[in-house]
Parts: C-alpha cells; structure tokens; sequence
C-alpha cells in the first residue's frame, strides 16, 4: 500500500509533467488543455478535490493515437542500409555523369574517326579510356553505352512491370480468367525464352525498340503470376466484401483496394529486375541478335572479349559499370525489401 | 469477515474459499512490477507497478480489455516477454527465486512447462502441423516426466483420456488438422498438464470456441484443477466465463489492477468505477427499449504519461483528486481490495449503479414481457423462400445452407444465432448477394432479387440493402483515408452534385455514429476497433439503407465497447426506422437486442419464435443446448449450472420426414410428426404456467 500524501504535498504546484514536453503526442493543444486540467486542480484546497470533476467527452475520447506511418517507416528503415544508400547515389551520379562525360569528352561520339595508327591505345591524357581495335576513342563509347543500356532496362522493365501489375491485378481478381491466364503461362513459359529472341532477331528485326518490346511481350507475364499469387492473399479480406456491398467497379477495387498493398512488391520487383535486363541484353549482343551501330554496354563486352588479354582495360571500364550497376540494384532491392516488412518496423 | 460476504446463497461458499485462500502462504507474488516496450523509439508502460498474490490451489481470473496489460503481465511468469519489452521494476518472487531475474534459456528450463505451463487463445498456434498428436503429446511427457518408449506413449494416452479426447488410442495417430478446435484445445492442455505443473496459465482459452464447446472446456479445466491440485490463472474478457470459473476476480485497467476480491465481492460488490461500468455495460442486464449504460470513450494510449487515476477521463464521476494522484489500493475485506479515491473517507458518498443489482435479479426471469404487433400490420421487407446455398461442385459439393424459410418484417430485430459452420453468416451474404443462391430464392419487397436481375433494382438493392462486418480491422481498407471509405458508396452511385456536398455528407455520417468530423483526413490504423467499427456504421449509413445485416458485429469488441455499438444501433433503428438481420453466436446479447430470433445448426433453421417466448421456452433441443451453455454473469449461477449437450443423432428422420411449422403464433420449430407433439406439449405447459 503506498503512503498517502498529505493535503499540502497535493496543493503544491505541479513541476512540468512529461506530457507538458508534448515529445509524445504531436497535438499541441490537447496537451495545453491536459495542463491547464492538472494545474488548476493542484492549487484547489483539500475540500474540492473530493468534488466531482467536470466530464469532458474529448478527453474520453482521446485514442491510442500513434503517428505511425507505413512509408515512414519504410524510408526509415532503407535509410539504416548504409551500403544500399551509398550504392544508389553512386548509381545515380554515374547516371548523371553519363551526360557530362560526353560533354567534356574531346571527341564526338556521333563522328568518331577510324584510325588505324590509333589502334589499341592505351588510356592516357588524350584518349582517357584509351582507343579500341578501330582506333576510336573509348571514353565516349563506354559512357554512350552506359546511358543507352540503362535507358533500355529502365524502359523495358517498366514496362514489363507496368503490363505485368495490371495483367496480374486482374488475373488474381477475377476468378473466371484465371483458367484463360494459367494456359497462357504455360505456353509462353515452355518455350526457351532464347530461342523465341532469336526467332524475334532474325524475322522481325535486330532495333533496339523491337527487341525491347519483345522482351517485354515475353517477360510481363512472370511479373503477373507474382501479382497474382499476392492477389490472392487480399481478394477474400473483409474490406474487399465490404466494397462489394457498396458496389464499387472492378477498376476500383484494384486500384483503391488491391494495388496499394502490393506496392512495396512491386518497386522491389522493378529493382531487381533492371540488372536483370542488363544481363540479357549483354547476352543477346553478345549472340550477335543485336543492333550493333550504336554502343551499348553488351556491344563493348562483346567487342573486347578478343582483345583483353592483351588489351584488359578494354574490358575492365564497361564490366566495371555493369557491375556497379548489378550490385546497386541487388542491395538496393534487398534493403528495400527488408523495410517494407512490417516486422521491422519495430 | 464473513459479514461481508454478503451472499452466501447458492451452491457454493465465497466465504468458507475465502478463509481456505487466506490461510495459506502465496505461492507467488509479483510485486511493483513494471514492464516498458520499446515501439519505434518510443517506450510504453504496459504493467504500471502491479502486484499480486497467488496462493495456492485457487483460481485467479484476470479480466480487461485488450492492451489492459494482462496477457503481457502472466508471460512475465513464464518468461516469454516479447523482445522489445524489458521488466523495470519489481520482483517476482516464485519458490525463493526472483522470475523477474531470470535470463536464458537454460535458467528457465526448470520451471517454464515443468512448474508454470499455458494454455494460448489459437489450439493451432501452439501445435505443430506436420506431427501426429500423440507425438507431440509423447514429446512433452518425455521432456518433463522422463518416460521413455513404451511408457511415455502409454502416459501420453491416458493425458489424452484425462482431457475427454474419446478413442484416445486412435486419436494418437492423428494430426491436429483432424481435430475440431475444441478438441486440439484439449491437446493443448494435455500437453500443458504432462509436466504436471504447480501453476497453469490459461490465456483466454475459449475465446476463439463456440459457446457450448466453450462450456466443456470449462468445465475440462475445473475437473482437472481438483485432480491435479493446480492452482489456474485465467484470462478473459469475458464476465460470464469469469462467473464460472473463478475463486478470485482482480480487474486489470492500462496496466495496474485496479479491484481485486473473490468472485462474489467483485461481481456483486464493487467499489471501482471501472467495475462498475464494466458490469453495468453487460448486455445481458439490459432490459430492451432501455441504453445500456455504455462506458464512453476509449482505453487510455499507454504512450502517454498517465497522472492519477488512469480511468478518471472516462469516469463521468470522477474526483478532482482522481486527475492528480494515484489511488493507493484500499482495503474493503481482507480478500478485497479496491484502487479508488472514492475509498477514501474524506471522498463524497457514491452509490454504485442500480444496474448491478439486476445481476442477482437476473436468476428470477425478470424481464417484461414484450408485446410485438400483431401479424396483419406487419410488412415483409425480405423474403427466403427454400433457401439453399452451396459451395463447390461434383463431388466436393458442399451444401452450407438448406431449406431456410425467413421473414424479415420492416422495422425489426431478427436475430440469426448459430455456431461457427452453421451458415448463419451464409445467410447474410446469399442475401446480399455476395454468397450465389443455388436454390430457392430472396425477396425484397417481394421482388426477387437473388440471381440475375436488372440494371435498376440491382442499383436500388445494393443502396437499400447494407452490411456491418464482424471484424472491424479487416474491414477497413488501411491504405485509403476514412474520407474515402466513409464515401465509397456515394463515390459509386453518384450521389452527390460536387465535392463540397459529399464532404458535408461524410461529416454528418461520421458525427451521427459519434466521430468526430475531422477524423475523415485519418487512416483507420489510427483508430481504436469500436471507433473503426463505427466508420463501418458509417459507411453503410450514408447510402440511405433500410436493411442492415450486421454480422456478428460486436463479437470482436472489447466489452466496454460493446454497448456503445449495441446503443448506437438501436438508436439508428428508432431514427431511421431501419430493420436489421443481427447475426450473432452469442444468445445473450441477442436477448437485449433482437425483436425475434432464429436458431440456425448445420445450415438448418431449427426454431423461430419471439426473443422473449424463446427463451421462456425454447423447444429445439439444439436451442436448449445453446441456452444451457450461455455463460451468466452470475458467479452463484454458473457455479451450479449445468449445461445440456445436444447429439443431432437423437433425431430419427428415417420414417417420418421433419417439417417446418407453426406451433405457436410466430413459434415455429423444425421436427417430425412425434416430436412436433412434443413440442406443443411442452408449449401449453409453459403458457398455462
């Protein structure tokens, strides 16, 4: 039993309490009425404070009001991967840089000069990068070639997951189209996707837009399937009933009710999959299914790939961007996806 | 001391317990203890230096509302505090040992199980998915007795029999996905008792169980505490499951335990204000056309620094004191203590609500009888007619509900009561349509609308026909503002000419179910469940319905919520004349509610009548069953009851085919040719009576 204080402890006046410093709670004015509250009622004499109290309905009120934020916490939380945030502005001045490169750059990137005497020169002040097998200078090719293949998995990827969430968003919806999308899975997926870009390459065409476009057609469905599988996970929530009562259209639904959980999903998804583009893109110029007239990081490491034994930093400059690349996105996806988990946002 | 237990009626002696209790050295006490989480770099107080004595052989039933503290204040026991929480301040002190000192694994290990073991709220999350049984059974008998082999499968068999599993030998072999919820819950405990511990922690056991099933865990629980002389430790929120099994009653509020005394004392003579609002807003003691008398407001954030009495805010009679100190903990009887200022001498004298009374009254069936109009006024407003819903196909066809006659007549209550799989929920959603109708059909104003329907009436019905959901954090949508789920439905059907106007109307939805306007720019995680219920309300609210199917829509509301959302229904029916299909599992609530009920088992309505005739005379044998199992608020009462089990194999349905009929006006019962005389037998009884 604790000791009861005498009447004057009571009347003495009350030192600032923690709730006064409002460090919890955000809503200055409730506070300034909580202390007013206590204050007043502190200096009554020993008669009144055993009077009733005045109600007040707002104080009852009050909720357990956190200011708990999702995408707070999220940003937070990425914001503690000290190696995914140092990647992603490494990434984006590499990206920047691409532009002032070619700038301040000595030589056109649009008129380079074959030169034969030039062959193979090695990096110094003139030719910063050095020259290829041709006698051109290598500084521009590799910064046009970086811009270029980022420009082409950004693109792709968007669109691949742009096509992929709506597809999938209705495939996980909809129930009498799952049978329709499944089969078309199936196909698509049994076919080697390598084989289907040579086909694509040789009959349609070898241009950058053809074959992003045909990376596309054919990598959307997989970004579907994953919605779709997460789809399932919200379709049969209550709220979603509760939406159904109001009748609230198909669109809707998805976007209002379904897309906003699936957020953190798909940013993740995006990030993993621009490397991922990257590489094939490497791939399919290195197989020679590509337009070569213009550089692209895949066309410099198909191109040194004869030379750099003799010649290493003919390869070293554009693997080096792949990889600072592969990595920025593999760390930055993981961090990402680890903050979006709600259990660490303790 | 005795004078003080006042009520000595009944089968069972508060006050000779009350002496057993006293004479014995606690087993256990806690003392000051204090426990902080930390929550995203801010620390909460969960437990505010609370304390408590455990003695031996005694039940301690622990009751509050959900972040009262209680749960996290019995883990301390058994040392499974969540990792962001750390204990402060205090002593646990159990067999000379401090708990509050323990760390690891290893330390642990003699007592967690062995000494403390416990019982948690979901059988499914204690037992293991891919192992049989009897092997997880065999495992604990193993790690504590230290059997071996053939022995320790023999022991585990007879924990299996002692917990009422019947064919235990065969049962071994099984997984629990094979068991029923009320049976894996026995697993549980069986496992829980192999180590035959001194203190068994039941955490709200039954909550997630139907009522009947509810009362043979219960009764389980009881017979095993005599047998195995344990002493229990029960959480819940339930008043009426506290009735039944408890000795001693300590009342937990944000953290502290605020009342504490036997059964009795707590029940029919409580000195705190939460105890008393507590009680009081037990719909069973409400008398219909009457508020229940609704605690207002919502639990205190523990985030924040509570000064004086934690509860003072939503007191209507709290002292000016009560906003500036803490209560120290008054003595009423040796066995009860009451943390009040109202305690004190120098405080004005409060009398404790009449209300409270009713719960002795409530024993002599007290409630008036209630007049309903006569049959020729009333209109229908939705029909089934042989209704019949069925889930899958071919073979795995699944027949959810059959063969169901209902009337629902404008401006009333029915209530659809039933346990879980009884297709009761079914129902209320083959009628709004989410649910397709197989068979059978559903009238609204005697138009079909069930099936294929046109453009117009489809638009008509889903304005004049809305739902209220059971759980209201799973029925809002937590990524859009209250502004947009309050607006939905106007959103939808256009219901409004511009954006100021279908502001305006939020803001009066939102002020008619008692929120604040400006709560529209929030989410709803900020929001309390009886706060995120009423924007549920809300939201029906504004299309302008004049049926409501409310699905069990207390259920999942803590108690002092609950009569908050059962007033503002009722006074929606008064103002808008609205008519409501309350489906419920629970027939006491249904009591101060519904106009008439329908009793619904295994997709079959069973029996139909007035609220008030059906429990005079409930006729059904399911019905008697479920009314038997109702836990009352009356600890003298639920002491002695005895609760009816129902065996559908009792019903010989072979010869004469059961029908549905009319036994007495607006009675109607499902039976065949015999049992139907039965029944009406059995009615002019009780009406001469």
């Amino acid at each position: 039993m604790s000791p009861r204080k005498t009447i004057d402890e009571l009347a003495a006046p009350v030192p600032v309490l923690d709730v006064d410093k409002g460090q919890v709670d955000t809503h200055e004015e409730r506070y300034q009425r909580g202390r007013i509250h206590v204050q007043s009622r502190a200096r009554m004499p020993e008669k009144q404070l055993f009077d009733f109290a005045e109600y007040q309905a707002r104080e009852a009120e009050r909720t357990g009001y956190s200011d708990y934020s999702y995408w707070k916490s999220v940003w937070h939380n990425f914001l503690k991967k000290k190696s995914a945030v140092f990647m992603s502005v490494v990434f984006l001045l590499l990206f920047v840089f691409t532009f002032i490169a070619l700038g301040i750059s000595k030589f056109d990137v649009y008129n380079l000069r074959l030169d034969n005497e030039l062959m193979f020169h090695a990096p110094d002040g003139e030719f910063w990068f050095g020259t290829d097998n041709l006698g051109r200078d290598y500084w521009c090719q590799v910064w046009y070639a970086t811009r270029t293949s980022i420009l082409l998995a950004v693109s792709v990827s968007v669109g691949e997951i742009a096509l992929g969430v709506v597809m999938g968003l209705i495939w996980g919806y909809v129930r009498s189209l799952d049978r329709f999308f499944t089969e078309l899975y199936n196909f698509v997926d049994n076919i080697p996707t390598i084989i289907y870009m040579t086909l694509i390459a040789l009959m349609v065409g070898k241009s950058f837009i053809i074959i992003g476009v045909a990376l596309i057609a054919v990598s959307w469905l997989h970004t579907a399937r994953n919605i779709r599988n997460l789809v399932f996970m919200y379709r049969d929530r209550e709220y979603n009933l509760a939406s159904r009562c109001l009748g609230t259209p198909l669109h809707r639904v998805l976007a209002k009710n379904i897309f906003p959980y699936l957020v953190s999903v798909i940013i993740l998804r995006l990030a993993l999959s621009i490397p991922s583009t990257i590489a094939y893109e490497t791939t399919l110029t290195y197989l020679g299914l590509m337009d070569i007239s213009l550089p692209s990081l895949g066309i410099l490491l198909r191109n040194a790939r004869n030379y750099f034994l003799d010649y290493p930093y003919l390869l070293v400059f554009p693997a080096a961007i792949v990889s600072i690349i592969t990595v920025t996105f593999y760390l930055v996806g993981n961090a990402f996806s680890d903050a979006c988990d709600p259990r660490n946002h303790v | 001391m005795s004078e003080n237990v006042k009520h000595t009626s009944g089968g069972f002696d508060f006050a000779e317990r009350a002496r057993q209790i006293l004479s014995t050295e606690p087993i256990l006490t806690a003392k000051d203890v204090e426990v902080k989480f930390t929550l995203r770099d801010r620390e909460l107080t969960a437990i505010r230096r609370c304390s408590l004595d455990l003695y031996d052989g005694e039940t301690l039933a622990i009751v509050g509302e959900s972040g009262s503290g209680k749960s996290v204040f019995t883990k301390l026991f058994v040392g499974m505090l969540d990792k962001n929480g750390k204990i402060t301040n205090g002593s646990i002190m159990y067999e000379g040992k401090d708990l509050a000192k323990l760390t690891g694994e290893r330390a642990w290990r003699g007592i967690r199980g062995s000494k403390i073991a416990m019982v948690t709220q979901d059988p499914m999350t204690s037992l293991n998915p891919l192992r049989r049984v009897g092997v997880q059974i065999r495992e604990a008998v193993e790690l504590h007795q230290g059997l071996r082999g053939g022995a320790a499968r023999a022991e585990a068999v007879r924990l299996m029999e002692a917990v009422g599993i019947q064919d235990a030998e065969r049962r071994y072999a099984m997984y629990p996905h094979e068991f029923s919820g009320g049976m894996r819950q026995r697993v549980v405990i069986a496992i829980a008792i192999a180590c035959r511990p001194k203190i068994l922690i039941c955490d709200e056991p039954t909550t997630a169980l139907d009522v009947t099933i509810q009362a043979q865990i219960l009764e389980l629980i009881r017979r095993l505490q005599r047998e195995y002389r344990m002493t229990i430790i029960y959480i819940t929120h339930d008043l009426g499951v506290v009735a039944n099994v408890a000795d001693r009653v300590a009342v937990m509020y944000a953290g502290q335990i605020v009342e504490i005394g036997m059964a009795d004392e707590i029940f029919f003579d409580p000195y705190h204000p939460y105890s008393w609002a507590l009680l009081s807003a037990l719909p069973q003691l409400g008398r219909k056309g009457e508020r229940l008398p609704a605690i207002d407001g919502t639990p205190p954030n523990l985030f924040n620094q509570i000064t004086g009495d934690s509860f003072a805010p939503r007191n209507r009679r709290a002292l000016n004191i009560d906003f500036l100190e803490e209560p120290p903990l008054f003595d009423v009887t040796p066995t009860h203590q009451s943390k009040t200022w109202l305690m004190d001498p120098r405080a004005p004298k409060v009398e404790k609500p009449d209300i409270i009374s009713r719960l002795r009254a409530a024993e002599e069936d007290s409630a008036p009888a209630v007049t309903t109009a006569p049959e020729g006024e009333r209109e229908p407003l939705v029909e089934c007619r042989d209704l019949q819903v069925t889930f899958g196909s071919g073979r795995k066809k699944f027949i959810a509900v059959d063969h169901v006659y209902l009337t629902i007549y404008k401006g009333e209550t029915l209530a659809l009561v039933g346990e879980s799989g009884s297709g009761k929920t079914t129902i209320g959603r083959a009628i709004i349509r989410i649910n397709p109708v197989s068979g059978g059909e559903v009238l609204y104003r005697g138009q079909r609308i069930s099936g294929k329907i046109d453009k117009a009436l489809d638009r008509e019905v889903i304005r004049r026909i809305q739902m209220i959901f059971q759980d209201p954090m799973a029925s809002s949508n937590e990524r859009a503002k209250v502004d947009y789920i309050v607006s939905e439905g106007l959103i939808n059907h256009h219901l409004y000419a511009n954006d100021e106007e279908r502001k305006a109307k939020v803001a009066k939805a939102l002020e008619e179910v008692g929120l604040l306007p400006e709560f529209a720019s929030r989410f709803p995680h900020e929001f309390s469940g009886g706060q995120r219920q009423r924007i549920g309300i809300a939201r029906s609210l504004i299309m302008q319905p004049e049926f409501i199917i409310a699905d069990e829509p207390i259920s999942a509301l803590d108690v002092s919520i609950r009569a908050q959302v059962l007033n503002l229904l009722n006074e929606l029916k008064a103002s808008r004349g609205l008519t409501y299909l309350f489906i419920a599992h629970d027939l006491s609530v249904v009591r101060y509610i519904a106009d008439r009920i329908a009793v619904i088992h295994k997709g079959r309505i069973v029996e139909l009548a007035d609220s008030e005739a059906l429990f005079r005379c409930p006729l059904h044998p399911y019905t008697r069953a479920l009314l038997s199992a109702v836990p009352n608020p009356d600890p003298y009462l639920e002491r002695t009851k005895k609760t009816l089990v129902y065996d559908p194999g009792m019903h010989d349905y072979t010869t004469d085919r059961p029908v549905w009929k009319e036994l007495a006006p607006g009675h109607f019962v499902y039976g065949n040719a015999p049992e139907l005389r039965k029944y009406a037998a059995r009615l002019a009884e009780t009406g001469n009576a």
